[in-house]
């Protein structure tokens, strides 16, 4: 019973549900949707159907019936590793709106947040990118670097993940004193650990084998596909929104955008330590440089009517709001769109053609919300075959295959 | 708002039959009939006006849905909206010029129930769980109730 | 006899096993924060398992929605007695912030029985080996 439809889109992804549909129930006992469907021919993947909305609870509905303040921490909480970065676009979305403007300082103070964010981040991820290639060494040594940020942000903001610093129109707390020489000597220090992790990236053989030379995507295919970030800056284009667009106090410090052209996961590895450099100089120049005044102004609970969209760089690329008010005290419509929904298509491409192998490294390096990563389920055409496997076992059968190619 | 930008989004507009409206001083907005969207972006796309797709809106307009497509280049950005009826919502597909649009416009056809004719995962959900009732409206349209959905999802215990 | 000294191995070193039922990845990357050497669970033998079948104690992440609920009612289901579960940060206990969303459970326990909550959006490292040592406290 498996029907032969295939449908053509776009010529970049081709779909076919030839022997696929319907695949039936895997293990009797574990029937559940699974996140990605595989479809390989012996090794090599030659498609990929996502299955997202693991993590999908409603909050777009949920905001029509919330005043405009209370949303700005419920999307806080869309994610927890940038968290800020929702806060502050769909702030700077509601603010166009009214006619107040942001004060300078907190501008500066948004800047800062954003910025340890972007360092938490990218550690985070360098850190991931070990234990799933088996370096479970730079793992614990990343983490450990990382909880230097998460001191710094709870000395600003009181919590370490959940800042919830971003108010309509300025920032809630102000920066504590006798903060700026902390954060210059800790900004050096991380300076120097990215620099060495560079060095390690480079030269350790285990991560090379499995970085180098994976997850290609040519510069044409990824501005089709719609790739921000990072997914973006890989392959040579120039998409930076505090470059492009700059918000908050982005005119005013001296920023410099990261590209890099090997186009392969090596490549991510050494872009996200560049961003990382640069976001680390961004700090020290910020902190030194705080304008005075204040770092609020109230604005009143109804928001006049009309429409507004803003963006914003997050970790993992661009961040959109789009916001509707009919000039009550809830909004019409809040629309979030987070990166690594316009990367899904991007990672879905540098996925043919690998080997299951690869699988983990190149998902991973997208840099998604590891929610998702909990089931794979693969159809073998050649052979017919179908299993599921957890992330878990994945990763141990991709650590394992490298190390059987070296011996 | 860069001259050339605008001068060439409102020679797009003209062809398409529509027209620009300037919301701020970095914001536009046109309207387009359906029959003329697929032209309007192709010509944005491939012309180079813009190569940036940030995302597509769904938005429930009482008896119309609309559908806005948001583009951005520099500093400037264009929202093109068009509206399809309520009911056998059908709209037409972008993503043989933009094939990365296929995951937004499965999320308006999960959300609004809109099906967009040319893409080829429209009998896929994205977000929506598979146990979704074939009998339960779309759920952000504006009648849909968030306490209902949890009952027939059966995410509600009774009595609490 | 054998009762006791199994029971005793349990308290010194609980295998745990970690889903996330729609979270927004805060707890949990303060769950794994937990295991890197600042705080370093580790070394009260608390161990992450790859498989339910392999753990005594169940930790649930995120506000559970239509998706994820069987799979959390079958991972239960398949972890061998004697078994606990924890529940961690506010939106396992309520929903938290997501409390009226229409793909929200209002708390986990609306799908599996809870044996301990930890409050906190997210809580700390620190507060999560208090919670779970609190809970091996209570293992007879």
């Amino acid at each position: 019973m498996s029907e032969t439809k295939k449908v053509e889109s776009a010529g970049l992804m081709k779909y076919s549900t030839e022997n696929l549909v319907p695949f039936g129930p895997i293990h009797p006992a574990l029937k559940e949707p699974e996140y990605f469907k595989l479809v390989l021919e012996g090794e090599k993947i030659v498609e990929v159907i996502p299955r997202i909305g693991y993590v999908h609870r409603g909050l777009e509905k949920a905001a029509e019936s919330r005043p405009w303040v209370q949303n700005m921490y419920m999307f806080e909480r869309t994610c927890g590793i940038c968290s800020f970065v929702h806060s502050l676009c769909y702030g700077q979305a509601v603010e166009g709106l009214t006619m107040y403007e942001v004060p300078k300082r907190a501008k500066y103070i948004r800047l800062i947040i954003a910025e340890l964010e972007r360092i938490h981040s990218h550690l985070l991820w360098v850190g991931l990118m070990g234990h799933w290639a088996g370096f479970e060494t730079l793992f614990m040594w990343v983490w450990r670097d990382r909880e230097i940020v998460l001191d710094i942000v709870e000395a600003i903001s009181g919590n370490r993940v959940h800042k919830s610093m971003n108010a309509f129109c300025g920032v809630r707390r102000d920066m504590p004193e006798n903060m700026e020489d902390r954060i210059v000597e800790k900004m050096k220090y991380l300076a120097d650990r990215a620099r060495y992790y560079r060095e390690v990236i480079d030269t350790e053989e285990t991560m090379l084998e499995r970085t180098e030379k994976v997850g290609k995507v040519s510069a044409d295919t990824a501005e089709k596909l719609c790739a921000v970030g990072p997914m973006a800056r890989y392959v040579g284009i120039q998409h930076d929104v505090r470059l492009n667009a700059p918000y908050a106090a982005y005119d005013e410090v001296p920023f410099s955008i990261v590209t890099r052209n090997e186009g392969d996961v090596q490549g991510l590895l050494r872009l996200r330590l560049d961003e990382l450099l640069v976001s680390t100089d961004l700090v020290t120049y910020a902190v030194k440089h705080l304008p005075e005044g204040p770092t609020r102004v109230k604005i009143p609970p109804i928001i006049p009517a009309g429409e507004h969209s803003s963006h914003c760089e997050a970790p993992r690329g661009e961040i959109f709001y789009y916001v509707k008010s009919t000039g009550g005290r809830t909004p019409d419509r809040v629309k979030s769109r987070q990166p690594t929904m316009a990367n899904l298509p991007t990672a879905l491409e540098m996925l043919k053609g690998q080997t299951i192998a690869d699988v983990p490294i190149v998902l991973t390096a997208i840099d998604p919300c590891f929610g998702c990563m909990d089931r794979m389920s693969f159809l073998d055409t050649e052979t017919n075959k179908t299993w599921t496997w957890s992330g878990e076992k994945l990763r141990q059968y991709g650590i394992k295959y490298y190390k059987e190619r070296r011996t | 708002m860069s001259e050339v930008f605008l001068q060439r989004v409102e020679s797009c507009a003209a062809d398409a039959k529509s027209k620009v409206t300037q919301l701020r001083t970095h914001e536009l907005l046109t309207e387009v009939e359906q029959e003329y969207v697929k032209q309007y972006v192709s010509k944005l796309w491939n012309d180079g006006i813009t190569r940036r797709l940030s995302t597509i809106t769904g938005l429930d307009l009482g008896q119309k849905i609309g559908i806005v497509y948001h583009f951005w280049q520099g500093k400037d950005v264009l929202h093109v909206r068009t509206t399809v009826p309520k009911t056998n919502a059908a709209a037409v597909s972008i993503v043989d010029i933009i094939p990365g649009a296929i995951l937004y416009e499965m999320e308006i056809h999960d959300l609004f129930g809109v099906t967009f004719g040319g893409n080829p995962w429209m009998d896929k959900k994205l977000l929506l769980p598979e146990s979704w009732p074939d009998d339960l409206p779309p759920p952000l349209l504006k009648t849909s109730k968030p306490s209902e959905i949890r009952k027939r999802l059966k995410l509600e215990v009774e009595g609490k | 006899m054998l009762d006791k000294l199994s029971t005793w191995a349990r308290k010194r070193s609980p295998w745990v096993y970690h889903i996330n039922a729609s979270s927004c990845n805060g707890c949990d990357i303060e769950l794994v924060a937990s295991l890197t050497p600042t705080y370093d669970v580790e070394r009260f033998g608390a161990v992450l398992v790859p498989s339910p079948r392999h753990a005594d104690v169940l930790i649930v992440t995120g506000t559970v929605n239509a998706q994820t609920r069987d799979r959390l009612r079958k991972v239960y289901e398949q972890m061998p007695e004697p078994k606990h579960v924890i529940a961690l940060g506010a939106c396992t206990a309520t929903g938290g912030v997501f409390k009226g969303c229409y793909n929200a459970a209002q708390g986990v326990e609306e799908v599996i029985p809870v044996d301990m909550f930890i409050p906190g959006c997210p809580p700390r490292p620190e507060a999560i080996m208090y919670g779970v040592l609190k809970l091996l406290g209570e293992v007879k």
